[in-house]
């Protein structure tokens, strides 16, 4: 009796240490497994550990843009080996908000992240989640490197940066010119041009337009499109001097509807990645996608560059342009190593690369190959030349996050019948006085 | 036992750790919880008291009333399709002699399976080009249905499959249930029924059926709760779209949340949710009344 005792004891403590043993932290961790045998070139002499959350997955992407931040990263730890090093935390487009966000609020927020500018950003400035990046900036003739001040207008909050942008990007229409030339259709400049252009890709039996409202903000940029053409304007709308309500969003939500008969079958639930492939897979003519999306293109199918055109979205005289853009943690253990990693993505090497590769308009004024750049930007680029200005994505333009996801989730009721145009005005409106103006 | 259950010392050693584990991990966040569902908290800054105004903005939120309608749904749903399904398969498997232990691993397997893993799965066999519609095309099908894109009717398509999805993945835990409770039922009583001219139908009527209502309670509620705080497959399946159409409260409270940083609000849906199986549960257990038997 008295040995079965004993021996349950001992159980029993073996149990509860074997418990406590799963509870407990390893002291050795902190490096994320990299090497702590460096050369003494951190505080105490160990590999200083840096996190840089992205939304895509750099090692199954065959995104050329995130695999040119994959280069930079390899090339950031090369150059550093011993003093810092990073480690990439990646999710999918669609989770990445939801993940950075409860990072966040766990106190865990990474050193170094990637965040769309508007109101995404201003959720991570006004809680002071991001840091201010002007000392850094002003340091060693780094901001001299972009091609203006007025790249960083998107960032700055009381006259303060708090965001570096790595790249621009334009919201166009590419097409299919093979499809075109068959189907005898030409590149539309106006709104009946382009019903036009759609109406004999359909009698060629082609889908006309691939789309996304799966991935609500896919349609809701094209929205953007028609209400700028409309002559919205999203600050009086703000401020209550215009009205959602004057008719300007009906006639644009009128034009989505005609529009969307031009759509594939499958597009309220396809993802943005599914109605880009559907694209570069030859089967639809039209992508109405930002320029971010030639990276996505070329990498997955390189034969079809070649039949890739671009053309402005017909019946606006400006065009969307969006950065994508690197915040530093206000947290952050190694805000020097953070803010080096953040020039290295705006140096000479990650912006001809940018250009070159990925397609995208550089922020600096790095001078790159014009015949080694992928077609399209050349196109691209001939688009924002004819432009008469940009503006911004409208869900990005909106005061919060939440307002900007708001349009989104109407634009995409009205393209599915759930609301008609008048009721997603007046909805409009209704949010707006109930959570946008004071 | 008896002298160790006097032991009152004893008692307070042995119920602490599970004491400061539910306190913890359980009861500490509930309260909290509570607290900040009447706040404005956002995460990074001290939660602002703002009285039910979460519940009041509860009221007008459009997308509440279809993540309420979609779990009341799938409450309803669970509860019926994994009583009546279980309990015939239980009925079934145990009247059967060859292959029931087969039958019940078949069964019961995708309990076991990870819900996420089984969305992902459910979701390419219903996307609108592989799976179901791949083989639909090559029988000759031109526009086959778009089954988790639909968002047509009171109660829409995906919701549907997605209950489906979920009665094949759970419906072998209640059948496990009601075959334990089958199983305890002596076999004199079946037997004695079967000598009063009763056919087999008649004594699962008036035998089975009354000897395992308590199981019936319990299965019942654990599918309730289970159906309320729904989420993984919903998540993977779906996402809660096409626009928020098949959305439920666990996932407008994840949105919410983690999107917009409203965790007060997301804090009122949560209590909301808490409530709801409270009530869900009372109900079941004094709806289904039982009775104790021997067995």
């Amino acid at each position: 009796m008295k040995k079965r005792r004993i021996l349950a004891t001992i159980m029993t403590a073996a149990m509860f240490a074997t418990t406590l043993v799963g509870c407990g932290s390893d002291n050795n961790s902190s490096s994320g497994g990299s090497s702590s045998s460096g050369n003494g070139g951190g505080d105490s002499g160990k590999v200083q550990e840096i996190t840089w959350m992205f939304w895509d997955d750099l090692n199954a992407t065959e995104d050329l843009i995130s695999l040119g931040y994959k280069e930079t990263i390899e090339r950031f730890n090369n150059d550093f080996k011993g003093k810092y090093h990073v480690t990439p935390i990646t999710t999918n487009l669609e989770e990445y908000y939801n993940k950075l966000n409860a990072l966040v609020a766990a106190g865990d927020t990474p050193d170094v992240f990637i965040v769309s500018p508007g109101p995404q950003l201003t959720d991570y400035v006004e809680p002071g989640v991001a840091a201010p990046l002007d000392d850094y900036l002003n340091k060693d003739g780094w901001k001299d490197t972009f091609t203006s001040d007025a790249v960083f207008t998107q960032q700055t909050y009381d006259g303060k940066i708090y965001a570096v942008p790595l790249n621009t990007a334009a919201a166009c229409c590419f097409y299919n010119t093979e499809m075109f030339e068959k189907a005898g259709a030409k590149v539309p400049t106006n709104w009946d041009e382009m019903m036009e252009a759609c109406e004999k890709l359909k009698a060629a039996n082609y889908t006309p337009v691939t789309i996304s409202a799966g991935t609500a903000w896919c349609l809701s940029m094209v929205a953007g499109y028609l209400c700028e053409a409309e002559g919205v304007d999203l600050s009086k709308l703000a401020d209550g001097s215009a009205s959602w309500e004057d008719g300007k969003l009906e006639s644009a939500c009128n034009k989505l509807l005609d529009l969307s008969k031009y759509f594939q079958r499958t597009a309220a639930g396809d993802t943005n990645d599914v109605a880009t492939a559907n694209f570069y897979n030859e089967e639809a003519a039209i992508l109405i996608q930002g320029s971010w999306a030639i990276a996505q293109i070329n990498g997955s199918n390189p034969d079809f560059e070649s039949k890739c055109g671009v053309f402005q979205f017909p019946g606006v005289d400006r065009i969307i342009a969006k950065s994508d853009s690197l915040c530093m943690s206000s947290t952050t253990k190694n805000p020097e190593g953070a803010a080096a990693l953040i020039k290295y993505f705006t140096d000479d090497t990650a912006q001809k690369y940018t250009a070159e590769k990925g397609g995208k308009i550089p922020v600096t004024k790095v001078q790159y190959d014009v015949s080694a750049a992928p077609k399209q930007l050349g196109y691209v680029m001939d688009v924002f030349g004819s432009a008469k200005g940009t503006f911004g994505f409208y869900n990005e333009s909106m005061p919060t996050t939440e307002t900007g996801a708001h349009f989104d989730d109407t634009m995409v009721s009205v393209f599915l019948g759930d609301m008609k145009p008048a009721e997603a005005a007046k909805d409009m409106e209704e949010f707006y006085k109930a959570n946008c103006r004071k | 036992m008896d002298k160790l259950l006097r032991n009152k010392k004893a008692l307070a050693v042995f119920m602490l750790p599970a004491f400061i584990l539910f306190t913890l991990v359980l009861f500490i966040p509930i309260v909290q919880s509570v607290y900040y569902s009447f706040c404005d908290y956002k995460g990074f800054t001290a939660p602002v008291f703002i009285g039910i105004d979460n519940y009041k903005a509860l009221l007008s939120d459009k997308t509440f009333g279809i993540a309420l309608k979609n779990s009341i749904f799938f409450l309803i749903f669970s509860c019926v399709s994994q009583l009546i399904v279980g309990l015939f398969f239980a009925a079934l498997l145990t009247n059967i002699k060859v292959g029931r232990n087969a039958f019940k691993n078949i069964i019961y397997l995708p309990c076991v399976l990870s819900s996420a893993a089984l969305g992902l799965m459910w979701m390419f066999i219903f996307s609108p080009k592989l799976g179901i519609n791949q083989l639909l095309e090559k029988w000759g099908v031109e526009e086959p249905p778009l089954w988790l894109m639909d968002t047509k009717g009171h109660i829409i398509l995906p919701m549907w499959i997605i209950a489906f999805v979920a009665l094949w993945q759970y419906v072998g835990q209640s059948m496990m249930l009601y075959m334990a409770q089958i199983s305890g039922i002596s076999k004199s009583l079946m037997e004695a029924s079967y000598i009063d001219g009763c056919t087999k139908a008649k004594t699962f009527r008036y035998i089975t059926l009354p000897l395992i209502k308590p199981m019936i309670a319990t299965a019942m509620s654990l599918n309730a709760i289970g159906s309320l705080k729904f989420f993984d497959l919903i998540y993977n399946m779906t996402k809660g779209g096409p626009n928020h159409s098949t959305e439920v409260l666990a996932t407008h409270l994840y949105e919410q949340g983690f999107k917009y940083f409203k965790y007060g609000y997301a804090s009122a849906i949560g209590v909301v949710l808490l409530v709801l199986c409270l009530i869900v549960t009372l109900f079941i257990n004094k709806v289904v009344k039982t009775e104790q038997y021997e067995m």
